[in-house]
């Protein structure tokens, strides 16, 4: 595929401009306690970078004793191994469960919400910065406590050993299982402060885009990232305060002997029966309320971003924007609404079960019309084939897989079977990796040039992009034939079991799949790291898009924009036959020309 | 775009490499019980409708790249080199808004029986209903502790009673119960939510702390399947290996007359004087 | 300066199509290597009791060459013979073929000694005796039972003496053993069966380190050691109450293999403190340090390193005289214990059969249960609850004969015990009336529950048994809903209508 016409020399014409600015002006002060939001952009963007290595490198570990039962890991294993070179089954549990939190709480979340969202809200609707610029560099620093909660859950007696889901009477009794302990309380701890972390920042979101658009951007006039990032944070503030609600009665559970979730009567470690009436369902019920529309949280920003990636480098106006934005409404509405299909083997009243599935299959709805969209988006454009279309694409196509396993899930008796199989395993990897993570993986390279005036290698973006297309579908997708054969999640040894022995080479390529996904991410991190300081230069617009944000320096200034920009017509004109220049792209803040007014008979061709 | 062909081409032969339902006593995958075939019926509708969609999309994807991608290869100056301006169709918005929807809530109605007569009691099987639970399962870290009623002094099995009684049998990761009837069991946790999973019957109910949970199947066939925990319990969650055997309904008092002799034994008695 | 650096590596960077094939090149040979690496997995190796370190370092070699010749590690074990642990496939002896002379014997008669795996085609077969010992093994191509005789491949040139003993698949059933143990036990129980794994400090009670050579749920008497099936029935029944689960689906020559490989390993444990309390005595670093300075105070003019050569040279000169002999009569003595368990007269079986459990022999029972003879209530209290007066007094250690830091009973492992609590109708010995006889009649072996046999006539035991069997229900009915049954207290109603 040919890397056609937005590229660096296509900067003429627009924002040249005389003084050169520092590129390196954001990386100057990353570890400042700066209120800058595009600095604080890109101290989450690097951190959480950073740590998708670490939640990586549990993964591989994961994979590993599920490819390589009770071997020795490589590189690190001998680390690790406890006796006879073996890893502990708990050390195990530690390792899916921490992959998890670290992946979801302190890379996903804060990448898109954090990273991105702070970057771009003000640049796109032409803000000088964030409501609330303390907040904001708050909200940054209040990931360390939590990555030193997490980290320091590591080191305590067999680390978290719950599940991200921490389900009680596991994670609320001290004894019932190695790190149950302090390292659970640690794990907690750790995720009030991203609570707390997020709060901040959806706060501020919100705010920030109520009050502090620049003059013409009307909502309907915003980038679909922006009501991505508005819908995000709306959701944010009513789900979270149910977790950390949650979290805080699970915490006294433990701590002050509260009985919130333990019934009377357990012999748990052949210690004397609880004493109590809690409910352990309760938790089950608080904690998806949230992390259910977590899941939405974790998926609409990159929808959002992949819309204006996909309109940019099609050369098309987004089809149907009001649809796309009526759709991530839907789904956050509903999201509230179908927290119970998690639970359907729980023991929850069948009566909610039936409530629950309905509206699981009517949250599809929103999400098919959003495909249909991107694909019309698509249709008939002049598709530019770089790394951030690759990525954008591989976003829509994966999507869809993810989408549509749900819909499996979302079958109460199907579920039946399918629950808590390599099948859910699957899936939300489909929606999370395949997904969010490629709508990340785009948004990098393609705000990358107006964070250091530079754009990241082309070449070193495609082979990145490639090898992680092909080990992410490699490692991810025999994990629905895993789910179908019946192989229950979260099993250190699942070849105990005679019905599933036959699975052993099939988890071993996906394990070589894994490794080969996992080494490619280096080159993501090379490729952005040395382009900061070696990439190509660019000027303003590299990709001749249309945003607010494509007209303030690269990078911005302190301020963002040179005079308050003023927004003359939506996002998506590309390609309009009305713009005057000839142009296939029309930036927001250009002042429309004042139609000369001619016959109203075309010139005869 | 090769790779949604791939992927569909790789579940098409998958049950080829028995990578696909467990294989179980049938070998073929089959479900091992009558809820379970059409728990399976329901699962092949969706793929069915999920692998058209699927494909369609892809298709539909791959064909807007192509041609989007020779737009981009024409020269700047050719005819239609623009991309072709327009910011939707609200009838095409309709359409695929309605399609998707009425499918969708078909799915989810034409599931809804099946659900409840798996879960909701009032429409379990009557036979279930009338004969109660054979038998009760708790599961502990990390095993499967069950216990039977007795047998009278006809052989006949007792009631099964919410409490322990001393006439009640126990076994250890080794449920028995009849074939070819629907059978109940109650379901109950010690220590952690366990979740009780017979892969091949397609049944699956957490055991939740506190809680009695009736669950009902019936296996067609008399052998062995596998029995196993579904929901993390703690550091031994994959150890819960256990079997389900279902004997014919004689085969099945003659075992528990059997293990309330070998639970009486005294060392001494040979004969049948088991009290 | 940075600013030349930066444009060269500028220029490289963009030079895309050479920078990507090196790439590509590095992450491929990178993953491949590290997958070839991570195979080769760490090997499992013993380790020692913690007490050896009391021993000075010449002491300590010694006692880890003597495990080291006779049992090795588990990668590469000893099968010593004088321990009887069913190491083989299958052993026996040769017995005399009928005219073979000048012919390659290919079948030869046998008379099988232990049949631990079917024999089939393609075993090896090893000579443990004779003139073919060392020699290339061949290997067994048939087999017929009735005949008793085995086809080897390559034959022999001329005939085995006769009694020369022979293994067929030699060692196989320990190594299967010692593969299934470290998938199924070791995490808990440790490679060298020191209940030391790494799970093992989350558990409660703690697993069993099987070093003492003690088991406490067995079905022989009080001084004996536990059978084959005892440790059998607990791999497949579990322990109740306690985090040893049950391992019903191993198939039957797993469960064995098992059970091979943890006899082996008690019997190496055995045999280490053995060793360790033999040394103790004299050649401690403590004993070693007071023996110098007696030596030196006698005779002023010895420097301290020669008076500890000296005692060195005492102990090479024990090791190397009246030690191999006593060595050689423990260890017989310690394989013969073994050996005498797994014979009938070694089970404890009652003489009566059990006493109608009628509310008669109940409270007949229940007085015993009190009474001066039998004592049950002093640790298990008096309803039963696991709360008699010794839990909360300070017991005496009978190993060292010093009292324990903190109140309440011990185990021989040196960890606390909390005498059953009998209301819970969990027995982790097994609940057959038989099982709970055994217990009362031989006590629980490595624990202060002692044995009644001698004291307590058959219908006496029985009348307790009737009497604790009847605890839990007996406790129901005094408080409904608390404390009964066995999931613990508060069984809720059946009636969650769902």
């Amino acid at each position: 595929m040919s890397t056609a016409t937005p590229t660096a020399e296509t900067s003429h014409g627009h924002g040249h401009h005389d003084h050169a600015p520092d590129k390196l002006a954001l990386l100057k002060k990353i570890h400042t306690f700066s209120t800058d939001h595009k600095v604080i952009g890109v101290q989450f963007l690097i951190t959480t970078m950073l740590l998708l290595f670490v939640g990586g490198a549990l993964a591989l570990g994961v994979r590993w004793q599920l490819a390589f039962p009770w071997e020795t890991m490589p590189l690190f294993g001998k680390l690790f191994a406890q006796q006879g070179g073996q890893i502990s089954p708990e050390f195990y549990t530690m390792l899916f469960t921490m992959h998890a939190t670290v992946m979801i709480f302190l890379v996903i979340i804060p990448v898109l919400a954090g990273a991105f969202g702070n970057f771009l809200i003000p640049l796109m609707i032409g803000a000088d910065d964030m409501a609330f610029p303390l907040l904001n560099a708050l909200s940054y620093w209040f990931m360390w406590p939590a990555i030193a909660c997490f980290g320091a859950s590591f080191f305590f007696a067999g680390g978290p050993a719950g599940g991200w889901t921490s389900y009680p009477v596991l994670s609320a009794i001290q004894e019932a299982a190695p790190g149950s302990g302090t390292a659970q309380t640690m794990w907690l701890l750790g995720v009030t402060f991203v609570g707390v972390s997020s709060m901040m920042g959806s706060v501020n979101y919100m705010t920030t885009i109520i009050n502090m658009r620049a003059p013409g951007m009307t909502l309907f006039r915003m980038p679909l990232t922006i009501w991505a990032m508005f819908i995000t944070a709306i959701l944010q503030a009513f789900a979270l305060p149910v977790l950390t609600a949650a979290g805080f009665m699970l915490l006294f559970e433990r701590t002050f002997d509260f009985t919130f979730f333990i019934p009377g009567g357990l012999v748990v470690n052949n210690a004397d029966p609880t004493v109590g009436g809690g409910q352990p369902l309760l938790w089950q019920h608080l904690f998806w309320f949230y992390s259910h529309p977590a899941v939405y949280i974790m998926l609409l920003p990159a929808m959002g971003m992949t819309s204006d990636m996909l309109a940019c480098m099609s050369r098309k106006p987004i089809f149907g924007y009001k649809p796309m934005v009526y759709s991530m409404a839907a789904i956050a509405g509903l999201g509230f609404i179908v927290w119970g299909h998690h639970m359907f083997t729980s023991g929850m009243n069948p009566a909610l079960g039936m409530t629950f599935m309905v509206s699981t299959m009517m949250i599809a709805l929103p999400s098919a019309v959003k495909v249909f969209n991107w694909i019309g988006t698509m249709w008939g454009g002049r598709l530019q084939f770089n790394t951030v279309m690759l990525n954008a694409i591989a976003f829509v196509s994966m999507f869809i897989v993810g989408g549509l396993s749900g819909i499996f899930m979302a079958a109460v008796p199907v579920d039946i079977y399918i629950h808590d199989t390599y099948f859910i395993v699957a899936h939300f990897h489909y929606v999370l990796f395949g997904a969010t993570l490629f709508g990340v993986f785009g948004a990098i390279h393609f705000w990358f040039p107006k964070m250091f005036g530079r754009t990241m290698n082309e070449g070193i973006g495609k082979l990145h992009f490639a090898l992680t297309f092909i080990g992410m579908n490699g490692t991810f997708f025999p994990m629905h034939l895993l789910g179908v054969a019946g192989m229950p999640r979260r099993y250190a040894d699942p070849y105990l079991h005679p019905y599933l022995e036959h699975l052993l080479p099939m988890n071993q390529f996906m394990t070589i799949c894994a490794i080969l996904m996992g080494f490619a991410q280096i080159l993501l991190l090379v490729n952005f790291f040395v382009s900061i300081f070696a990439g190509k230069e660019c000027g303003d617009n590299p990709w001749l898009a249309n945003g607010l944000e494509w007209s303030a320096p690269s990078p911005p200034p302190h301020g963002n924009f040179p005079s308050v920009p003023i927004v003359y017509r939506g996002p998506y004109e590309y390609s309009n036959p009305d713009q005057p220049e000839g142009l296939d792209y029309w930036p927001q803040t250009e002042p429309p020309v004042p139609k000369p007014v001619t016959s109203p008979v075309p010139a005869p061709a | 775009m090769v790779w949604p062909i791939a992927a569909v081409v790789l579940c098409w032969l998958a049950p080829g490499w028995n990578w696909w339902f467990p294989a179980g006593p049938s070998g073929t995958g089959a479900a091992m019980s009558p809820l379970g075939e059409r728990i399976d019926d329901l699962f092949y509708m969706i793929l069915i409708i999920t692998t058209v969609t699927f494909v369609g999309t892809q298709i539909g994807l791959g064909y807007v790249l192509f041609t989007g991608a020779r737009r981009s290869d024409q020269p700047e100056d050719a005819e239609g080199e623009k991309a072709w301006f327009s910011h939707g169709s609200h009838n095409l918005e309709v359409v695929w808004s309605i399609v998707p929807a009425a499918v969708l809530l078909f799915i989810a109605l034409y599931q809804m029986e099946v659900w409840a007569e798996y879960r909701v009691q009032d429409a379990f099987p009557k036979q279930v209903i009338r004969t109660g639970p054979l038998a009760e399962v708790t599961a502990r870290q990390f095993e499967w502790r069950i216990r039977y009623p007795g047998v009278d002094a006809e052989g006949n099995p007792l009631e099964l009673k919410p409490d322990p009684q001393p006439t009640d049998l126990y076994t250890v990761n080794d449920l028995r119960l009849p074939s070819s009837q629907p059978v109940m069991i109650w379901l109950r946790s010690e220590d952690v939510q366990h979740s009780f999973f017979l892969p091949e019957l397609r049944v699956k109910q957490d055991a939740v702390p506190g809680l009695v949970i009736p669950v009902w199947f019936e296996a067609i066939k008399s052998t062995e399947y596998s029995m196993l925990c579904a929901e993390l319990c703690g550091w031994g969650h994959y150890k819960m290996k256990s079997r389900l055997v279902a004997t014919p309904e004689d085969e099945w008092r003659v075992w528990l007359q059997e293990l309330q002799v070998e639970q009486n034994y005294d060392g001494v008695s040979d004969e049948s004087n088991d009290e | 300066m940075v600013q030349c650096t930066s444009i060269k590596v500028s220029e490289g960077w963009q030079q895309t199509e050479v920078l990507l094939v090196r790439l590509g090149q590095c992450i491929i040979g990178l993953a491949v290597l590290l997958t070839i690496a991570g195979c080769g997995a760490q090997k499992a190796e013993f380790n020692n009791r913690e007490d050896i370190n009391v021993l000075i370092p010449e002491a300590q070699d010694h006692v880890r060459e003597v495990l080291a010749t006779h049992f090795g590690q588990p990668t590469r074990m000893v099968l010593w013979e004088r321990m009887p642990v069913h190491y083989h496939g299958a052993s026996g002896v040769f017995a005399e073929n009928a005219a073979t002379a000048g012919k390659t014997l290919s079948k030869l008669n046998v008379t099988l000694t232990e049949e631990n795996l079917p024999i089939e085609e393609g075993q090896e077969l090893a000579w443990i005796s004779g003139k073919y010992l060392g020699q290339p093994n061949p290997h067994v191509v048939s087999f017929d039972a009735t005949a008793s005789q085995v086809g080897i491949e390559p034959g022999l040139a001329e005939p085995p003496g006769a009694g020369d003993r022979f293994a067929i698949a030699p060692g196989e059933v320990l190594i299967h053993g010692r593969i299934l143990y470290a998938e199924h036990c070791q995490h808990c129980h440790g490679v060298s069966g020191d209940g030391n794994g790494p799970t093992a400090k989350y558990l409660n009670p703690r697993p069993r380190d099987y070093r003492l050579g003690k088991f406490k749920f067995k079905s022989t008497s009080s001084s004996a050691k536990a059978t084959r099936d005892d440790l059998s029935r607990i791999i497949e029944e579990g322990i109740p109450g306690t985090y040893m689960p049950s391992f019903k689906l191993l198939k039957e020559e797993e469960n064995r293999a098992i059970v091979e490989y943890v006899r082996w390993l008690a019997m190496r444990g055995e045999v280490e403190f053995k060793l360790i309390q033999a040394l103790k005595n004299d050649y401690s670093n403590e004993a070693v340090a007071s023996q110098v300075a007696s030596a030196r105070e006698s005779d002023s003019t010895l420097s301290a390193s020669a008076a500890r050569e000296k005692v060195v040279a005492d102990l090479n000169e024990y090791l190397t005289g009246d030690w191999q002999e006593e060595f050689n009569d423990d260890t017989k003595f310690q394989a013969e214990q073994w050996v005498q368990a797994e014979e009938p007269s070694a089970l404890v079986i009652p003489k009566l059969a059990r006493v109608p459990d009628t509310p008669e022999s109940r409270a007949h029972g229940r007085e015993l249960y009190l009474s001066a003879k039998a004592k049950c209530a002093t640790c298990h209290g008096d309803s039963g609850l696991g709360d008699g007066s010794q839990t909360l007094s300070v017991q005496k250690n009978p190993a060292t004969n010093a009292d324990y830091d903190t109140p309440g009973l011990f185990d021989d492992w040196g960890n606390p015990v909390k005498p059953r609590n009998l209301t819970r109708g969990i027995y982790r010995g097994g609940r057959r009336p038989l099982d709970l006889y055994r217990r009362i009649h031989a006590g629980i072996s490595g624990t202060p529950m002692p044995a009644f046999g001698t004291v307590l006539k058959d219908e006496e035991i029985w009348d307790i048994v009737n009497y604790v069997m009847n605890i839990p229900f007996e406790a129901r009915d005094r408080q409904p809903g608390s404390g009964a049954g066995t999931s613990g207290a508060g069984a809720p109603e059946v009636a969650t209508t769902r």
